[in-house]
């Protein structure tokens, strides 16, 4: 059994002037497992820390309990300072002692004291049974495939490449683009798709470094951060290729709304993207145009906002009162989107430009008029409490993005979450370009919709995680963990006690764990580069096998039978 | 990626955009000095008490970034520092900082509490609950000088002398994320803001509400400890107004949706109305979120932009004046608190900039991201105004782009 040492810290008399310290030295110092136990006036100025790091050191100890303040105030201060003086972080135990027992038990002493004490017993037996994950470290492939030649996956390709990385960009179209080919300009710069996508097609066939796999599709994708393998199949044949990360920038696409304000049935009632399809071929004199908004979105089938209709429709409504002043252009709205001060400039725009904006409800919807072709819109205006008639010789629906239907296989390889929509899910709130698989990222509407603008800059920014990725030649399993300083490891397999059941595997939301075939049985291994120590596994191993080393269940027991006696231990 | 420590990029701003840009950068293999003109990081986000749409902490993610942030080698943190003066030369950028310390110095505090007891004019509090590391402030404007809190203090961390530190620094660039700052609602007096203690901004009620704050999560009125019956959540308040600020501050819907959703939450008697314009939910699960405010129908939606805010006359509520623009009526409904939302632009002002350096502005008050050196890239509220993930989104774009510019050169 390795020894323990066991520092109490008076904090300067915040403790001690309830806790009856010297008692709990002694009471430690009889526990067979303690080397020494001391009590000292604080622990965490850079002094104390040096102190305490060469004071265990000198001793037999091996392992250290500081009874101090809480993890928060600077009890995490010290544990920062040990690991950095050399001892592992499973070798440390902290007992919040000033703010869970002096200040808040501070009326009663004594049963304050006798918490400490349970606190510092629990700790030192639960020490006994942690130890550290072993470390892997595996060298990064410096290659990056990026999924879908959009405007997110262009600029991500280009930025990666501009950065001297090597990018494999795999399109399931015959040409990059994606959105962009489909548009006729873009908001709120009102530039022309098409010469906005030029740029990007330029570098891709100039720069050397990115491959351009047009008409592929991915079949299958293995392995971990800085070294995925991956099937491609195009045109070209079967290709296998090695990177280090995955930037997902497959975009999404447009609903179609049948069935919706006779949508098919009458001639002039259009999509968006028809619209935009005609102002691709040249300029369209309209006299009177409808736009609807939220057609299919915002209700109970896609209860979300698709961010890019209400601008869009601006930009296109603008497009027909510039090309004709005298035209009547109408948006029939819900909320018009338009957060911020570009896009509320825009909208500013179209107003002076003399657009005009109807607000209509959910539940009363406008109704088309006309037998073959569309003749006239019927709608409640809800801001003037009136019934609108109005004549028109176009209408066009805005309906939202969708996600793709590979979004749920490109998940199902990687191991991926996908929202309730369909969308991949992001690390939740500060890192949205993240996903819980290290080495992939997303961006562009395969994440959430946007517009293409804002999925350019998504793409700088998924490659601005991978460079860092990428750039760095190794990458070890514990750096991988998102606590700095907190080792919660990875979970490890007993080989030989392992029977195969393969509960694990059905657990695991990460595809760490997986079942391998030895000798005559199967049986689970885990990747520790995928492992983000949730502990599912260890919870449905029906003998034991699987632990986490730094949160043993054995850890746990003994701090029970610590706290409670024999009769509640497991 | 070649390691160029000797040329680093220049952060403004210590909130979640000018954490991510940091981290970005020092993960790319990039120098970053990072200043902060308050005492501590994570800006704004650090104020919220809950984070839409998800309902989570704000503190514990944000925690975790600051000590990768600390811990990060190549990334210099300058807390209570501001850039005083940005020149270009040869190319490179010159920087003039100034630093004014602290009384209370966090790195040698060990938040023991003990100057708190001492003081005599309870000038001294917590930094804030959400705080790392904690440490405490004193509240300049009420200490009397006595100087108790520096014999109490074990660690010598109290100093009421310290004096400004002015350093110099050579960059290669400058990533504007100085986040956003309140906007004076008092040169719009229907607001009735300063009129009445239980009229507030959306800031300062996230504040008195915070579960970590002073009430501990209760909702109850400014002007005297009891539960409102109901709170008006007033969207727009100073934006989209030719007047004040044109542009639409993007956040506060949700945010006051977040805030009406929580106010009913913790306390079953409350209800709530929200007076907005449009009801911009377009994140993520935001417009869910709204549903669900909806459907318990203690969260009410009027359409419409109230006209007069006013302290009742001889009683203790408040009176908003509004035409519900859906049913077409004006009427005058009494609150017992109001919560104005809206109100909310960049730090980055062009009358302070002026003096010290050229920073190009747009007319809102927004980084214009010009070839001139000094404003090339900004992320955050001092770009666009933009939530939590835009503006870490805008942070990585900036990053990437900045250490682009680099490698240009």
């Amino acid at each position: 059994m390795s020894g323990i040492a066991v520092f109490l810290c008076k904090c300067f008399g915040e403790i001690n002037r309830v806790i009856d310290l010297d008692s709990l030295q002694k009471k430690s110092e009889k526990n067979t497992s303690v080397v020494f136990s001391s009590v000292c006036e604080s622990l965490c100025p850079a002094d104390d820390i040096a102190k305490t790091v060469s004071r265990i050191r000198e001793s037999s100890a091996e392992k250290v309990v500081i009874g101090g303040c809480s993890h928060l105030a600077r009890g995490g201060a010290i544990i920062d300072g040990l690991v950095h003086g050399g001892i592992k972080r499973s070798a440390i135990g902290l007992v919040d002692l000033r703010e869970a027992c002096a200040w808040i038990h501070q009326d009663d002493p004594e049963r304050a004291t006798e918490k400490a004490w349970d606190l510092i017993s629990m700790e030192i037996a639960a020490l006994h049974y942690r130890r550290e994950s072993d470390d892997v470290t595996v060298s990064v492939y410096p290659e990056a495939m990026i999924v879908g030649a959009g405007p997110a996956g262009l600029s991500a390709a280009c930025t990666l490449a501009r950065l001297g990385f090597k990018v494999h960009l795999i399109e399931r179209g015959s040409s990059p683009g994606g959105m962009l080919n489909l548009i006729s300009h873009v908001y709120p710069s009102d530039e022309k798709a098409s010469e906005k996508i030029k740029v990007f097609v330029d570098e891709v066939e100039k720069n050397p470094l990115i491959h351009f796999y047009p008409k592929a599709k991915i079949t299958a994708i293995t392995g971990f951060a800085g070294n995925f393998r991956v099937q491609v199949s195009s045109s070209a044949g079967e290709q296998r290729l090695r990177v280090g990360a995955v930037i997902l920038a497959s975009g999404a696409r447009v609903w179609l709304p049948h069935g919706l304000y006779r949508y098919g049935k009458l001639k002039n009632v259009i999509t968006q993207m028809e619209l935009e399809r005609q102002f691709i071929k040249g300029p369209r004199e309209i006299k009177t145009a409808v736009f609807i908004q939220c057609v299919g979105a915002r209700n109970s089938e896609r209860p979300y906002c698709a961010t890019m209709c209400c601008p869009s429709s601006l930009k296109n409504a603008v497009r027909i009162k510039d090309e004709n002043p005298d035209a009547r252009v109408f948006i029939l709205h819900r909320d018009i989107m338009t957060p911020g001060s570009v896009l509320e400039a825009y909208y500013r725009n179209a107003l002076a430009k003399g657009v005009q904006f109807i607000r209509f409800e959910e539940t009363n919807p406008p109704e088309m008029m006309g037998t073959e072709n569309v003749e006239g819109v019927e709608v409640f205006d809800s801001i003037n409490g009136m019934k609108r008639k109005l004549d028109c010789d176009l209408v066009v629906l805005s309906t939202p993005l969708i996600p793709n239907d590979d979004n749920v296989k490109l998940a199902g390889m990687l191991g991926l979450q996908l929202d309730r929509y369909g969308f991949f899910s992001e690390i939740f709130p500060l890192h949205p370009l993240e996903t819980r698989v290290d080495g992939v990222f997303i961006c562009g509407s395969a994440r959430w919709p946007v517009s293409s603008g804002q999925a350019i800059i998504q793409g700088e920014g998924a490659a601005a995680k991978a460079a860092a990725l990428l750039g760095s030649k190794a990458v070890s399993a514990l750096s991988l963990s998102r606590v700095p300083g907190e080792k919660f490891g990875h979970a490890s397999v007993n080989a030989e006690k392992c029977t195969g059941c393969g509960n694990c595997v059905a657990v695991c939301p990460f595809d760490a764990c997986r079942l391998q075939k030895m000798g005559k049985k199967s049986i689970s291994r885990v990747n520790k580069l995928r492992c983000k120590a949730c502990g599912n596994c260890v919870s449905v191993c029906p003998n034991g096998t699987v632990q986490l080393p730094e949160h043993d269940y054995r850890a746990v027991a003994a701090m029970i039978k610590q706290a409670f006696g024999e009769e509640m231990a497991l | 990626m070649n390691s160029t420590n000797a040329s680093p990029v220049l952060i403004v701003g210590g909130g979640v955009a000018g954490i991510g840009a940091a981290l970005d950068l020092a993960y790319c293999g990039h120098a970053v000095h990072l200043v902060e003109k308050g005492r501590v990081l994570g800006g704004q986000v650090a104020k919220l008490d809950k984070l839409y749409p998800t309902d989570h902490c704000a503190f514990c993610p944000l925690w975790t970034d600051i000590k990768k942030l600390r811990e990060h080698p190549l990334i210099t943190v300058h807390t209570s520092t501001k850039v005083k003066e940005l020149k270009r030369v040869d190319g490179r950028l010159h920087a003039v900082m100034v630093r004014k310390p602290p009384v209370i110095d966090e790195s040698l505090c060990v938040f023991c509490g003990k100057c708190a007891g001492e003081c005599p004019e309870a000038a001294i509090a917590p930094l804030g609950d959400h705080v790392y590391p904690p440490s405490y402030l004193v509240r300049e404007d009420i200490c009397n000088r006595c100087e108790r809190c520096v014999k109490a203090c074990p660690t010598g961390a109290i100093d009421f002398q310290r004096t400004e530190e002015t350093s110099e620094l050579m960059v290669d660039d400058v990533i504007w994320a100085s986040g956003f700052t309140e906007v004076d609602l008092t040169p719009l007096p229907e607001f009735g803001l300063g009129k009445h203690p239980d009229i507030m901004t959306a800031m300062e009620f996230e504040e008195w509400t915070a579960e970590a704050g002073v009430n501990k999560g209760a909702i109850i009125k400014k002007s005297k400890p009891s539960v409102p019956r109901n709170i008006a959540f007033i969207q727009c308040a100073g934006a989209r107004d030719q007047r004040l600020l044109s542009y639409c501050s993007a956040v506060c819907c949700m945010h006051a949706l977040k805030q009406a959703q929580w106010a009913i939450r913790r306390n079953q008697e409350i209800q709530c109305v929200v007076f907005y314009t449009d009801l911009r939910t377009v994140g993520r699960d935001y417009y869910e979120y709204s549903l669900r405010d909806i459907s318990g129908s203690r969260v009410r939606l009027i359409r419409g932009r109230p006209s007069l805010i006013y302290p009742l006359p001889g009683k203790e509520g408040i009176a908003v004046k509004f035409e519900n623009t859906m049913t077409q009526k004006r009427e005058i409904w009494g609150f017992d608190m109001v919560v104005l939302n809206g109100n909310i632009g960049s730090s980055l002002k062009k009358k302070d900039q002026e003096k010290h350096f050229s920073l190009a502005l747009s007319d809102d008050g927004f980084v214009n991201p010009e070839a001139d050196a000094i404003s090339r890239f900004a992320c955050g509220f001092s770009a666009e105004p933009a939530d939590v993930a835009e503006s870490v989104i805008q942070a990585s774009s900036a990053a990437v782009k900045a250490i682009l510019a680099k490698r240009n050169k």
